[in-house]
Formats: structure tokens, sequence, C-alpha cells
């Protein structure tokens, strides 16, 4: 290829530098969200897997007994009995001075060796100080950089077993390694000797779990030979519903990211056909020179190479930095949503930069394919025309709007049918969205026709119309763009809004007390802490109850893997709050069923994720072996993404389950009582007991929840304000585009006497024209992507049913914000053509 | 209202008028020029030598460097944009050498537009103005077609009409015969005329045909960036 040819090509950039930095733009966002949301992710679930493993170590199977633990004896008899891979685990919660959430692991370092060797450094030295020093423990390495505590010093830990202070070793200080503080060192695992968890998380003489490790042949040996209330679990079961929640909320986001690669995509298509046109005279010029189509061809492509590789490495910088931010985000999300998870910082993977960089590059020169050969077909007739370009668009408009109806037919199909469950729900959404942007440039025709026609009599309105529908390879792009990202704002604001609105529904009935009493330490399944029921009388001497109700979650085996138990002695009337979807039996006869038989509600996401209905039985570990409990009903809970099975104390106590304690008390106060008094009267009661607990309102509960849901879609927001510049940026390059290319005809129009003012008005007209287009498309669009992401995607990912809310102040808003954007874009346009010098305007061939 | 430096009655004065393009050096070195009510003046020249430059000085696109340019009296320097296109608007009227016709607007549409940004007319009266204008160029059936459907003279005819519309007291035409070949050229600047005499506006045409220009009141030449007389017919306007 000449180098002249390539110089007469490129020396465009120094003559519109604004319209080039445009592509570039497009191709840094694209690949810079991408980027950045993948890198979090990775991130996130290394983390994740990190704190997986450290918990569970190299064992196959864990023998788990029931929620209150079991005696350590049977450790020694299985020792004894020549079962020597086994570890014996007492686990659970507890909370540091500064209120956040720790794990501690309590192990027996000298049978440790083979479980968790290299993930916590057992077998090392500081583990001999675990076994000889009573009360030391072993936080993570990286706790002691971020709290800036000192090797040795003594920390206050808030468990199941009240306030007790420890050392906190740090290991490198021990090792005289001061360069063991690696990123690695992150994680909420604080391990411990098990004599030292079981004071401080209330197990003395008694263990959660032992570990073992065994062969496919030796499985059913053990199983035979534990006692009855002992469990034989394969690993895998456990934290199987954790990972795949937290991998489902990964994919959410990935699809999010995608979604603002595709408007990225849009862009770039616009600025790289406006580059290809602006250059029309250059390309028949070379040609007329005898420039072959291939060198043209190639020359287009080549610059989309440049502009792609250039956009991809600038992107690559700013979706790392982007990435730090986004880590902090989605661990937050797992933590608080699955498994405590420490933020580790970001480091890219070459893996991971090198997809990035094949899909930005790529991203670009497919962009740049159809104007490259756009180029070189029209390069033949001498002058490439506008008009046969806009006359194609307009043909294709038509059989994308062929196609489109194909795809969307394709993506009903998948949703009616169900197929592929999460991911087909991800590509039934992206048919349907790709059906309708593709009906976009047809319904764009038409709609402009008929404005055309409405202004007939109307000059100026009427060459904005015309001039729109003229330039359809122009104005069609842009406005899919901004269609797509206002109808993804709205297609979130309807998922989260519906969501939220839900949650909150469900908040104000779960929540049916006046006040809670619960334990100061972190509440959990296992290990947690509880409260002694025999405080019920004095709690209601105190507080003046009419009603006490208590609850309590616990781990218990089922046949479908370990399951969260919620054990309720509830409120009388509390049926009449409990949202029930479904129900073998009527309402009236419910509570009594449940209290009288082997009964049990299920959650809805445990209906999904188990496959569950109504009438099914449940088997369920107790004292002696399984017994069925059937299902009666599922009821809407949005507590534990898992699932939840609920029964109430009386089946459960008449099941031969062991007590465990009170979770949490609820009160129902008389009405009209001074509440702050009765709060002030509990808190002086409770300051004297010698288990740390305290008198939380039904508000706060529900603020710290919705603080909560808040923190997890906040990154969408992020995402979502990213995908609207993009769109912005797509709409102002169009209409940049659209006025340079009319810029002959504005001069014409002024040299007739239309006044500057006229020629912004007339911009400003056509930035409105397509902006309120995008806005009124994007509502049926963003309303079907939100009922999609509820009653599709969500369903599959979380088993979580909401109630569809239409979320119209933000829809209004959303639209507004469209029109705005457009309108905004057209400013910079309008008043560059409105200053525009006329004579060489009017120079320009045509 | 009469201003300083117009010659008295000129529809166009041009008094020691300088121009140049940024940067480059000048194109007009001092050019005095009147076009009298209803003269029509043909101007000649070499290519670059300023002819067309001269032309948007005249319809205030360009603003002169130095000396006055007035039309119909009033002065153009020191008006603002907005102000000059005012006045262009109302007095002017441009035919262009490549039609210049707003392709997204029909024939009759394109007529009708100077009607729009200068008069008060209601939509009937300038659709009924701009048909009869049109009839006039020998459009009359060709309205409702979009510029591209029509040939190069019809365009230009269609440039013409729309020059005419709102009878400007001048009329600009930078080369509207270059486009055409010599047949077609020779139809469209006969009509120019006839319809230039018909409405009573000045003209100020700039071609190379020395044959077409001597049939114009008077001949100019363009050199050495001044505007020189060439042994014109100075016959008196009629
Ligand atoms: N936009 C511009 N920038 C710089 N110089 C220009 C520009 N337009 C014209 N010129 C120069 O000004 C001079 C006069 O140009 P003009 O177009 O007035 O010539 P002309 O007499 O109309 O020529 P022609 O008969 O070829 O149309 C030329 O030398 C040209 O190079
Ligand atoms: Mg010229």
């Amino acid at each position: 290829m000449s180098l002249l040819v390539l110089r007469a090509w490129l020396r465009d950039w120094r003559r519109r530098p604004l319209q080039r930095l445009l592509t570039l733009v497009g191709v840094i966002i694209g690949v810079a969200v991408v980027l950045a949301v993948d890198l979090a992710n990775q991130s996130a679930q290394r983390a994740f897997d990190r704190s997986m493993d450290e918990v569970a170590g190299a064992a196959t199977h864990q023998v788990l007994g029931p929620a209150s633990g079991f005696d350590e004896a049977l450790y020694r008899e299985l020792r004894m009995a020549g079962w020597r891979d086994t570890a014996p685990i007492v686990e659970g919660p507890a909370r540091l001075p500064d209120g956040s959430t720790i794990y501690v692991l309590g192990v027996d370092p000298l049978a440790e060796g083979p479980f968790r060797g290299a993930a916590s450094d057992i077998g090392d030295v500081p583990v001999q100080r675990l076994v000889t020093e009573p009360g030391t423990i072993l936080p993570p390495v990286g706790w002691f950089r971020d709290s800036g505590r000192a090797h040795e010093s003594r920390v206050t830990l808030e468990a199941a077993g009240g306030a007790r202070e420890v050392t906190a070793i740090d290991r490198a200080a021990e090792r005289d390694q001061a360069d063991a503080a690696t990123d690695e060192g992150g994680g909420s695992l604080w391990v411990t000797d098990i004599a030292t968890a079981q004071g401080l998380l209330d197990r003395l003489g008694r263990l959660d779990r032992i570990d073992v490790r065994l062969t496919d042949a030796e499985v059913d040996v053990l199983a035979e030979a534990l006692p009855a209330e002992l469990e034989l679990v394969p690993v895998e079961s456990r934290g199987q519903a954790a990972r795949e929640l937290a991998q489902a909320f990964r994919t959410n986001l990935t699809a999010m990211s995608l979604l603002a690669l595709l408007i990225a995509a849009f862009l770039i298509y616009n600025t790289q056909t406006f580059a290809v046109l602006r250059r029309r005279e250059v390309i028949a010029s070379l040609r007329l020179v005898g420039v072959g189509r291939r060198a043209i061809f190639g020359v287009v492509l080549l610059e989309a190479l440049l502009v792609g590789v250039i956009g991809t490495l600038l992107g690559a910088v700013l979706g790392i930095a982007l990435a730090q931010v986004l880590v902090a985000q989605v661990a937050q999300t797992v933590t608080d949503h699955f498994f405590a998870v420490a933020v580790t910082g970001v480091t890219p993977r070459p893996l991971a930069l090198g997809a990035v960089f094949l899909l930005g590059v790529g991203l670009s020169l497919l962009a740049a394919l159809a104007p490259a050969w756009e180029a070189a077909r029209a390069a033949g007739a001498g002058t490439t025309g506008r008009g046969g370009l806009e006359r194609r668009a307009r043909r294709w408009a038509a059989w994308l709007a062929v196609l489109s109806m194909a795809l969307l037919l394709a993506g009903g199909g998948l949703i009616v049918t169900g197929a592929g469950a999460l991911v087909g729900g991800f590509v039934a959404l992206f048919l349907l969205i790709a059906g309708l942007v593709l009906l976009l440039p047809w319904v764009l025709v038409w709609t402009l026709r008929g404005l055309a026609a409405l202004v007939r009599g109307v000059t100026l309105p009427r060459i904005a119309v015309r001039s729109l529908e003229r330039s359809l390879s122009r104005s069609a792009p842009a406005t899919s763009a901004l269609t797509l990202a206002l109808a993804a704002a709205i297609g979130v604001a309807v998922m989260v809004g519906s969501f939220r609105g839900s949650v909150e529904q469900w908040l104000g009935q779960a929540l049916t007390s006046d006040l809670y009493v619960v334990p100061a330490a972190p509440a959990s399944a296992r290990g947690g802490a509880r409260l002694p029921e025999d405080w019920m009388a004095d709690l209601v001497a105190r507080s003046g109850a009419v009603s006490v109700s208590t609850g309590s979650s616990q781990e218990v085996v089922s046949e479908r893997g370990l399951v969260d138990l919620y054990v309720v002695r509830p409120h009388a009337n509390w049926l009449d709050y409990l949202p029930l979807l479904e129900s073998t039996v009527a309402r009236e006869a419910l509570g009594e069923r449940l209290a009288t038989e082997d009964a049990v509600l299920v959650t809805e996401p445990f209906a999904a994720h188990h496959d569950v209905r109504p009438g099914d039985r449940l088997s369920l570990a107790v004292p002696g072996g399984q017994r069925p409990f059937e299902v009666l009903g599922i009821y809407r809970d949005y507590g534990n993404p898992s699932g939840t099975v609920l029964m109430t104390q009386a089946a459960f106590v008449r099941a031969g389950m062991p007590p465990d304690g009170v979770g949490s008390f609820g009160l129902r106060l008389p009405a009209g009582v001074d509440v702050e008094a009765v709060v002030e009267r509990l808190e002086a009661w409770l300051a004297e007991q010698d288990r740390a607990a305290l008198v939380t309102r039904p508000g706060d509960i529900e603020q710290e929840s919705m603080a909560i849901f808040d923190r997890t879609f906040a990154i969408t927001h992020l995402l979502r304000v990213i995908t609207l510049v993009v769109a912005f940026i797509a709409i102002l390059g169009a209409l940049m585009a659209l006025q340079m290319e009319r810029a002959r005809e504005f001069a014409t129009l002024r040299s007739l006497g239309l006044l500057p003012g006229g020629v912004r008005s007339l911009v400003v007209l056509q930035g409105g024209v397509l902006g309120t287009f995008a806005a009124l498309a994007a509502i049926p669009l963003g309303l079907g992507m939100g009922w999609l992401l509820i009653e599709v995607i969500n369903r599959e990912a979380f088993g979580w049913g909401m109630d569809l809310r239409l979320p119209w102040d933000e829809v209004v808003e959303t639209v507004l914000l469209g029109i705005g954007a457009a309108l905004l874009a057209s400013a910079i346009p309008a008043w560059r053509m409105a200053r525009m010098r006329l004579v060489p305007a009017l120079r320009e061939v045509p | 209202m009469e201003q300083q430096g117009s010659v008295e009655g000129a529809v166009l004065s041009l008094t020691d008028v300088a121009f140049a393009y940024p940067g480059e050096g000048e194109v007009l070195h001092g050019v005095d020029f009147a076009l009298r009510a209803g003269e029509r003046v043909a101007i000649v020249g070499e290519s670059g030598s300023g002819k067309s430059t001269l032309l948007h000085l005249a319809a205030g696109l360009e603003a002169a460097a130095r000396g006055q340019v007035h039309l119909t009296g009033q002065a153009l320097a020191g008006l603002d944009e907005a102000a000059r296109t005012r006045l262009r608007r109302g007095r002017v009227g441009i035919v262009f050498q490549s039609f210049h016709l707003i392709p997204t607007l029909t024939v009759l549409e394109n007529v009708m537009l100077p009607l729009e940004l200068a008069t008060d007319l209601s939509a009937g009266e300038r659709r009924e103005r701009a048909a009869a204008q049109l009839e006039a160029v020998g459009l009359g059936d060709k309205g409702a077609r979009y510029p591209e459907a029509l040939s190069g003279g019809e365009q230009q005819r269609v440039a013409i009409a729309r020059a005419l519309v709102h009878e400007p007291a001048l009329i600009l035409a930078d080369e509207p015969t270059g486009n055409l070949d010599s047949r077609t050229g020779e139809t469209v600047f006969a009509l120019l005329l006839e319809q230039a005499r018909a409405t009573g506006c000045s003209l100020l045409l700039v071609t190379h045909s020395h044959e077409l220009a001597g049939r114009l009141d008077r001949v100019l030449t363009m050199r050495d960036g001044l505007l020189q007389s060439a042994g014109s017919t100075e016959a008196a306007p009629a």
C-alpha cells in the first residue's frame, strides 16, 4: 500500500480530531467496562473460592451433627476405631470491636496437617503457640496491615460465648519474614486452637464437625459406623448453593457489561461509517488516479485497526483502574449475601487482558467492515454518493425488520419453553433486545415519514425531519444506541424497583413484632450465638409484652444436602402476615397442622433450587434417623437466597431435635405503650445478664436490610450511568456527522436568508426528534427487559419471585434524561453550524 | 436612509473594497463598482481572479477587509451576521453554478423557502406565488418532485425561480450555466434575463462566456484584484 495513499487517508485526523476522538472513546469505554467487570468478578471469585477452601480444606467429607454440635468424645472414638485422616473443627462467626464480622475456625493443629496445610500456614511455627498458649489466634496476615495492630496485640471478640479477649499472633512477625505478607493474606478467616474456639463459641466439650478424607470404598463403611445423630456429608454439598448464587450474581454483571459493549459497538460503527463518508472525495480521487479497491478497503481497515489498538490499550488502563472500584463493590455484595470474602487487590491476568484485547480490536475491525466495503464498492462509480448508500440503508431497514421478527420469535420461544435455564434466559434477553433494536430503523423510517407528512406546510421542520430520514444510515444507529441505553436504564429500574418494593413489603410483613431481643454476637446457622429460652418470662415481665415469639436458624442435614431450618414459636395470628404463595391447605387449618403434624413450609428460593412442590415430602435428619416432613406450602422470603425450611417449635420438639436456644425473641407490646420506656427497661435488665444481647426495633432491621440491598445494586447503577454516557456520545457523534454532511445544505439555507438562530433551532429540532423517538421506543423495550429480568432471569438465578412494579417516576425521569441528552448532544453541532463559514461550505462538491 | 460612501440610487455599490482569505494574500485590492436599479452587468475574468469572491462580498456572505459595500443603500460593514442575513434575504436572490437546491424539499417547497424566510405571507399565498413562479420558468408540473428527479437544466431553472420569487432588488448569479451543456445553458440564460427583466430587478452575473456576457448591459473584467471596464456596450438600462 502506497504511503501517500495512507497519508491522504489519515490526514483527516488532523482536520477532524473531535470525530476521530469519539471513535476512540467508544472503544475505550467499551473495553474498560468489560475488563473492569471481568477483573472484579475474577478477583471476587478467587477470594470466594479461597475462603471456601480454607474452611473446607482438603477434606472429601464432613461428619455433621445437630446445629448445637456433638460430643467431642465421638472424635476420639473415631480415631481409636482406626480413622486416622480426620480432623475436628469448631467454627462460627464473631464480631470485631469495629463491628466487622469474622469467621473463627478452631482446629486441632496436630491433626490438621493433611487438610489445611498450605492455606492457613498450619504446621508452621506459630501453630505450636496456638496449642501451648490458650487464647491465641491467627488473624489473616492482611488484618495486621489494614488495622494497624501490632503482633501480639489483644483483641476483644464478641461471639456465642460472649465477649473475650484473645492474643492476635502475626505469622510473619513470628517467622521474622516481613515479606510473607502478600496480597494473598486477605480473608476473614481467623484460625485458632480448638480449645480456644470452644470457649469463644460456647462449645465446651463439643464439636461442630469432623473433616475426613475418604476413598470411595470407605464412605459407606464410615456412614454405617457413625452414631445415628451424625451424618456423613460430601464437602461439595456445603457451599454449593452459595457458589451457584455468587455465580448467578456475576453472570448478571457480565450481561450488563456486555450491554455496555454493544452500545459502544454502535458508537464505533457510527463514527467509522462517518469517517469513510467524510472522505468520499479522497476515495473518488484516489480511485481516479488508479488506486485499487483492495487498497481502499485495506486502508479503511488499517485505520480501524489503529483505532482499535490505541483504544483498547487506553481502555485496558482505564478498566484496571475501574476494577479497583468495582472489586470492593462485588466483594461486599458477595459478603453481604453469601459468605465473608476479603477484598484483595485486582491482579489482571494475561488471559483476561488478551481476551479483552481481541474483543476491542476485533470489534473495531468488525464495525469498520461495512463502511470499508461501502468505500471500496462505491469507489468504482467515481464518487460515492450518499444517495445510493441511503437508498440501500432504507432497503436494509426493511430486511432488518424481517430478521428482527425471526429473532423475536426465537427469543419468545426460548422464554415460553424455558429452555437453557439461566443462560437460556440471558440468550432470550439478548435475542429480544437484538430483535427490537433491528426493528428500530424501520420504525424510525415510518415515524419520520409520518412526521414529514404532518409538517407538510412548515418548511423548516420538514427539512429537519426529511433530512433525518434521508440520513438513515446515520440517524438509525445513533437512535438505536440511545434507545438501548435508555431501555436498559428502564429495565434495571423496573427490576430493582420491583425487587426493592417486594423486599420492603416482605420486611414489613416478616417483622411482626414491636421489639426484638437478639444476641450481640453475630447470628448464624452454625456456631451462632443463642439466648437462653428461660429469658422469656423475664422479658414478658419487664416489657409487659402481650405475646412473645422466638426464632432460631440452624443447619440441618436433609436428603437434599444441608438445609437452613428456621424454627419458630410464632405469635398467634402469624399466618395472617405470612406471604403465602401456594399451599395445599386452607390458611385457617395451616397453623394447626404445622403445630401438630410433621409438616413444614419452604421459601420460594428453596422450592426453586430443590424443585419442591407443596405436598412433597422432605426428609430431615433427626436423632435416630431420617424423618419425613410434609411440605404444606411455599411462602415468599428474601432472607436467605439458598432458601429456608420453616418448622414450628412444636414440630421440632416432637421430632426429638435437641433444643438449641433462641436466635431472637419477638415482643408484641400492648397498644399505646411507651416503646422507648420499654426499651430502656429491657436494656437495663439485659446489662445485668451474662449473655450480651441487644434490643432492636423493626425499623432498624429494615434500615439495615435496605442498606445491604442498595449496596448490592449500587454497581448496576454505576453501569447504567456508564451506558448512558456511551449513548450520549453516540448521539453526539451521529448529530455531528449528520450536520457536517449537511454543511452545504445549511450554507445554502443561510445564503437564502436563514438566520444563525434558525440553523441552531433546526439542529436542536433534529436532536429533539431523535431523542424523543429513542425515549418513547425505550419505554416498551425497557418494560419488556424489566419483565424478563424479573420473571425469567432473577427467578432462574435466585429463585426469587417479585411483584412487578412500574416505577413511573423513574421511567419518566429516564425519558426526560434521554431527550435531554439528545438536546444537549445537539448543542455542540448547533453551535458549530450556526457559526460556520458559509463560503467554503457552499463551495463543497455535492 | 442613504449613507456616506454609497453611490446615489445604486442597488449595489462597492467602494475601494479589499479582501483576503484567512492566511492568504489579498484577492481583491480595491474594487470600485456600482450597479444601478434595473441594470444588468456581467463580470468576466480568469479563473481564480476573484469573481466569486466579489459576489460573496456583495451578498454579505463574507465581510470586506477594507472599503464599503452597500446593498440598496444599506452599509454592510458593522452589521452582525444576523443583520446581514436579514438584509440579504429581503433584497438579494442568488443563483449558484451548482444549483444548491435543498434535496429534502420538493421543488415547490424549495421555491417557497425564500417567501417563508423573508415575507409575512400566509401559507396559501406562499404556495400560490411559488407555483406561479414555477409556472413562469416552465416547471409548473414538476412542483411535487424532489430535486434529484430533475435534470441539471431543470434544477437550475428551479434555482432561478427560487432566486426571484420574493422579488429581490438584486440577483447575483455565479456561472449559472457553468454546469450545463451549451444548449441547455442558452435556454437557462435566456430565462434568467427574461425573468430579471420581467421583475425589473438588477442582475450581476459572473460568466466565462464572452458571448453571453455581451448580451448584458455592461461587461466588466476582473483582473489583478481590480474590476475594469472592458469595452462595454454602455447602453442605458431599460
Ligand atoms: N476558502 C479559500 N481559502 C483561501 N483561498 C481561497 C479560498 N477560496 C478561494 N480562494 C482563493 O481566492 C482566489 C479567488 O477565488 P475565486 O473563487 O473568487 O475565483 P474565481 O474568479 O471565482 O475563479 P473561477 O472562475 O475559477 O470560479 C483564488 O486564487 C483562490 O485560490
Ligand atoms: Mg468562481
